[in-house]
């Protein structure tokens, strides 16, 4: 479904993911520092999404074992469950639903759609809200509009344009 | 690329499309019949009313030819039993849509709606139509003069807009990836423009949702569902 050439889902894939080395790989010590050594059976490396899960699906006896991205860690999770409108999605990954999108293709997770859906429902409820009020990404609302993920942008965006063209039609018929 | 233009209709392809709306005038001067691409127009003998196309009835009112009636729904009085309806009697819901007429005979054509007089003189008081705000701004910025309170309708208008578009907005809660909510009673330009907001929560939800649609479906496949039983089941999820 995503083009080859979509840059949101290149820069998703560029995210970090904690992977757990399964055997131990001659000359690969550079991944965490080591420049000149192995890396040893049970090291832990934080990889690129891309290559954690080639790493890890790739062979039969995986390679790597992969673990939650940090910013899909339970503790995210609780907060979200929580209050998902003071959360900083952004802070924790600029591509957050996106991450989440390719981390439950790889686990499976009926929880975490439950959370990041009703997380995204009730944020779009007042990223909608900010969109149709002009003052709103100012005022009070600054600091939640900081924290949207690239989704939610797109979304805020949307929804203000569409905004403004009916703003802008109602004032062109004064004319 | 195509038009750099969001899915769906832009407001003035909207106002378009409401102009052509029946209105009921009254015409100042005489007119000869018209041969319209839309149909015959009879001719105008004032004082007679007439229901004409908004976009004549419009450019007869800059020419000061016609008096514009209003409908009766763009009166202060329904309009505040509306709002009242809106805000306090159902916070979920829209009010209703105006009742279609009697099904008419199966031989004649049945007609939609551009074509039911919804905005005429004699349309129903207690239901918005369609283009009820499309057709509302523009008697109003075209035909003040024919409007018993012009600032009290225009004031009214604009508090129904705030309160259904709020409710527009809380709509999505209720939203699912499987997609579908009731939406009746919505007008044409509040649908323009909550589109491109609801279609991308939509999307949203569905990317989210992905893996468990794919499971769904390989689980479905394994069990020996044809594809249109599978349909069936999306059906069932939307409610």
């Amino acid at each position: 479904m995503t083009s080859y050439y979509d840059v949101d889902a290149i820069l998703t894939d560029a995210q970090k993911v904690p992977c757990t080395f399964e055997l131990s790989v001659p000359a690969l010590g550079f991944l965490e520092g080591n420049m000149s050594g192995d890396v040893k059976q049970g090291s832990k490396v934080e990889l690129p999404l891309w290559l954690g899960e080639m790493l890890a699906i790739s062979q039969s006896p995986s390679l790597v074992s992969l673990d939650h991205p940090s910013a899909l860690s339970q503790r995210v999770l609780n907060a979200l469950k929580a209050d998902a409108r003071t959360v900083d999605l952004r802070a924790l990954a600029p591509h957050f639903y996106n991450l989440g999108a390719r981390v439950l293709e790889l686990f499976e997770e009926e929880e975490m759609i439950e959370v990041l859906s009703d997380a995204f429902k009730s944020r779009a409820a007042v990223i909608a809200d900010q969109a149709h009020n002009p003052r709103g990404a100012l005022g009070e609302g600054a600091d939640f509009m900081r924290g949207l993920d690239e989704n939610e942008r797109q979304l805020f965006r949307a929804s203000h344009d569409s905004a403004k063209a009916v703003r802008t039609w109602m004032n062109d018929l004064k004319k | 690329m195509a038009l750099p233009l969001p899915p769906g209709l832009t407001p003035p392809e909207i106002a378009f499309m409401c102009e052509m709306e029946l209105v009921t005038i009254i015409p100042r001067q005489r007119l000869e019949g018209l041969e319209l691409l839309g149909g015959p127009l009879k001719p105008l003998n004032p004082p007679q009313r007439a229901s004409i196309p908004l976009w004549l009835a419009l450019l007869l009112k800059r020419q000061r030819r016609a008096n514009i009636i209003p409908p009766p729904w763009l009166s202060p009085h329904s309009l505040a039993a509306i709002l009242k309806f809106e805000t306090e009697d159902s916070p979920v819901a829209f009010s209703p849509p105006p009742r279609l007429p009697p099904l008419p005979p199966s031989t004649t054509v049945p007609l939609s709606s551009p074509f039911l007089p919804s905005s005429t003189a004699d349309a129903a008081a207690d239901a918005l139509p369609y283009h009820w705000l499309e057709l509302g701004s523009m008697l109003l910025e075209a035909a003040p003069d024919d409007f018993d309170d012009a600032d009290e309708v225009r004031k009214l208008l604009r508090g129904l807009r705030e309160a259904r578009m709020a409710k527009l907005r809380q709509s999505v809660e209720v939203l699912d990836a499987g997609g579908g909510f009731k939406m009746n009673g919505v007008g044409g330009m509040e649908l323009g423009e909550a589109r491109s907001f609801i279609t991308g929560v939509v999307d949203g939800l569905r990317k989210i949702g992905k893996s468990r649609e794919e499971a769904r479906k390989e689980r479905d496949r394994e069990n020996g569902y044809s594809p249109s039983q599978d349909y069936d089941d999306d059906e069932m999820d939307m409610r």
